[in-house]
């Protein structure tokens, strides 16, 4: 199995090397030579993401970041006296849930780590963590709501929690009630919500949870109920809308069955009608807008991350406006949510290292984590507060997707909501939704 | 064997299978007890690879047993890998410790396998293909209404965290080794007893096995149950060691596929070609792996190139070549010299 560990600081001689065996990069992090030949020096970082198939959208931003992390610490980390090198080793998922799990098994068994980390959708997040719960090595993650990793894997409400090694830092499915209420405020409408949710785990706790807390706070909501993912035919749906006379139009779908919904609802004159359409799950990625091209101008959604937001990330030394267009510069793609996201699994992942004062000892890395508190690219993230043991909530912002005022991107993503998120300030009010903008 | 007392073996020497396979059969027993030991002396990412390649293992002899001695040419031995996770963790969740409850969990999955082969195996070829992809899309969605799976979310085996970390990875290799010896142990029985007979007769042609008085719906659910419950282990073996359990990765077509290439690449219709075919599928997936969607492609293009120019698979086309066999089903009837 090769491994490169780099002995220079130079990011341009940053080198990947395949490793033999289940797609392992080794990312080495050193400061000078000499330094750190001591392997009890060395912190082993396991970094387990979806960098190929279908979900590869979520790593657009990794090298960049990892490229800056690099750069912030070429001479290391000073722990409690003691001058640590990094070494990251990149996983592969290929978005498949068998492959995530030997990724992370070869990482733990084969590379020796002290910490791992992961992001992006619970296909990935999960099996990455159970593999770390059961081999006792401790695993930060995030961007996958948190009741799918905690409620997912076999937690019970109201007992104790049945992880040890495993944490983790997303908005909930509560987070979307506060930030709807707000967020369609803002425009005027008939307050009758058309909700189109598919049969699967999303679709069906928001049936449960958001539902009820929408009907509270005085909305009318008519859920034309449960659909399989990857149905092509939405007419019923729409019909039932259009009866109903729904003003606001609500939808968590698997991404690609959105936009088939779409222009059949602009083909049936549904859309024409909708003041508000809201969705998640959907609509985080500028590509995904490209492709609907002038049916996505007014789209809203919610945003867990955004390049106004006014926190700065430590481990990259960058604000929130240099990664949006740092990335911007390095990959010549519009910044989207998920980059601030992966920086923050590094912000907290480095600032647990450092309060662990013991790197290298699990367990006291482990008590750092149970106990972190600290400013992220997205916001403050607080694990002594819950919601539930092992997990800390962030927040979400409203969003819409707006055509650009100028180049180079067709869509410009406008903040219109703050009320899950009071510290970061909205920088436009809400439109209504019309086709062509 | 009675067969062979039955037919005039004037003018023939007769050799059994375990005349010949004897060799073998002492170097496998060694196998075993080297690999038994392997926990002691190999380092813990050589164990857990080890355990994947027991489950590749598993997956093809049991896929090889169906379609290379029976014919019988499924797409759907996936719903018995999730099905045997998914009662596993139900046995666990009502308070079966983990390991008792691999074994129940397949042998509850043998007795669905027995409910489902008296419709399917009423269906011939392609339609009995289709109709267990239907069966074990079918089995998904029911797994996915208990409310412990959670739709698509999936669940854990929690319990096999009670275990320290090295003590499991040691357990699920040793469980996963016994599991492998005792089914090839049984599947190399079945292929020699007249049941592995009966059914290569049906596999060759069904009506004609069917006039000289085998019972073919008998001897054809007795393989599929066999090869259901062997999956239904590998299922288990698997959860044992990853602890995830989703509904769409356990019952996903792509588990099939592995054992379709695993299976065309060793060698349909040989004991030894499957396993063989697990090893090279298993050195494919580290070398070649981390090259995604072309390493899949590669993967496909490779079962095609088999299926056209080597159907019998590398040991198949080698054991033409060379004459030897080291593991032979049934009985070899060799001319005598005249004298």
């Amino acid at each position: 199995m090769s491994k490169n560990t780099l002995i220079r600081s130079s990011v341009s001689r940053r080198q990947f090397i395949k490793g033999a065996s289940g797609g392992i990069v080794s990312l080495g992090l050193l400061g000078s030579s000499s330094l750190f030949a001591n392997p009890d020096n060395v912190i082993r970082i396991g970094y387990v993401m979806p960098r190929s198939g279908p979900l590869s959208s979520f790593s657009q931003g990794d090298d960049f970041l990892l490229k800056q992390v690099h750069k912030q610490l070429a001479n290391g980390l000073n722990i409690n006296g003691v001058q640590y090198a990094l070494e990251f080793f990149l996983g592969d998922t290929q978005s498949s849930t068998i492959r995530a799990s030997q990724v992370a098994s070869d990482l733990i068994n084969g590379k020796n780590i002290d910490l791992m980390l992961t992001s992006s959708t619970p296909e990935t997040v999960n099996p990455v963590a159970d593999a770390c719960e059961a081999a006792g090595v401790p695993c930060l993650s995030t961007t996958a709501p948190w009741e799918s990793f905690y409620y997912g894997r076999g937690a019970k409400p109201g007992q104790p929690s049945p992880f040890k090694w495993t944490y983790h830092f997303c908005f909930g499915v509560a987070d979307f009630a506060k930030l709807y209420i707000d967020q369609w405020s803002k425009v005027k409408t008939n307050n009758r919500v058309g909700m189109l949710l598919p049969n699967d785990a999303d679709g069906n706790s928001i049936r449960h949870l958001l539902i009820p807390d929408l009907e509270k706070a005085g909305y009318t909501v008519i859920d034309a109920g449960p659909y399989e993912d990857g149905a092509s035919d939405f007419s019923q749906q729409i019909n039932l809308f259009k009866k109903e006379n729904c003003e606001i139009f609500n939808t968590f779908p698997f991404p690609p069955d959105f936009p088939v919904f779409w222009r059949q609802a602009a083909q049936k004159g549904y859309a024409q009608r909708v003041k508000i359409s809201q969705l998640a799950k959907a609509g985080l990625f500028p590509a995904e807008l490209n492709s609907l091209g002038r049916l996505g101008y007014g789209l809203a959604a919610g945003a867990y991350w955004h390049k106004d937001f006014p926190f700065a990330s430590g481990s990259t030394g960058l604000s929130s406006q240099q990664i949006a267009s740092g990335f911007e510069k390095s990959t010549g793609k519009q910044w989207d949510q998920q980059v601030g996201a992966t920086a923050s699994l590094f912000d907290a992942a480095i600032e647990a290292l450092i309060q662990s004062n013991a790197p290298k000892d699990k367990v006291a890395l482990v008590m750092a984590i149970t106990k972190l508190r600290t400013e992220t690219a997205v916001g403050i993230i607080d694990f002594t507060k819950g919601p539930v043991p092992n997990c800390a909530t962030t927040g979400l912002v409203g969003v819409q997707w707006v055509k650009a005022q100028q180049g180079p991107w067709e869509f410009a993503l406008n903040i219109v909501s703050n009320a899950d998120h009071p510290l970061v300030k909205v920088t436009n009010t809400m439109t209504p939704y019309r086709i062509g903008g | 064997m009675k067969i062979s007392s039955q037919v005039n073996t004037e003018g023939f020497s007769t050799e059994h299978w375990y005349q010949v396979g004897r060799p073998a059969l002492m170097v496998g027993g060694l196998l075993f007890l080297v690999l038994a030991t392997v926990p002691f002396w190999g380092s813990g990412l050589v164990v857990d690879k080890l355990t994947t390649l027991f489950v590749y293992i598993l997956l093809a002899v049991m896929w090889n047993l169906l379609a290379g001695y029976a014919g019988l040419v499924s797409v759907g031995q996936q719903a018995f890998l999730g099905l045997g996770g998914y009662f596993a963790l139900r046995l666990v969740d009502i308070g079966m410790s983990p390991y008792p409850a691999f074994i129940v969990g397949a042998l509850i999955c043998a007795l669905v396998a027995l409910v489902i082969s008296v419709f399917a195996l009423r269906l011939k070829e392609g339609e009995f293909a289709i109709a267990m992809w239907v069966t074990a899309e079918v089995i998904r969605i029911l797994v996915m209404f208990d409310p412990i799976v959670q739709g698509e979310t999936g669940t854990s085996l929690l319990a096999m965290n009670q275990y320290a970390p090295e003590l499991r990875r040691n357990i699920n290799f040793w469980f996963g080794l016994l599991v492998v010896a005792g089914m090839l142990g049984l599947v190399l029985w079945l292929v020699n007893s007249r049941i592995g007979a009966a059914a290569q007769a049906i596999r060759d042609d069904e009506e004609a096995a069917k006039s000289i008085g085998i019972r073919v719906m008998r001897v054809k659910q007795i393989i599929f149950v066999v090869a259901a419950f062997g999956c239904a282990l590998a299922g288990s073996l698997w959860l044992a060691s990853s602890v995830t359990f989703q509904p769409r990765t356990y019952f996903g077509v792509q588990w099939t596929v592995f054992m379709l290439f695993m299976v065309l690449v060793g060698g349909l219709k040989t004991f030894e070609g499957p396993i063989l075919g697990a090893i090279v599928f298993f050195l494919l997936q580290e070398f070649f792996g981390d090259y995604g969607a072309w390493y899949l492609a590669g993967l496909g293009v490779t079962a095609i190139l088999f299926a056209l120019y080597a159907p019998n698979g590398i040991w198949g086309e080698w054991q033409n070549r060379k004459g030897v066999r080291f593991l032979p089903t049934g009985v070899t009837l060799t001319l005598k010299n005249k004298e």
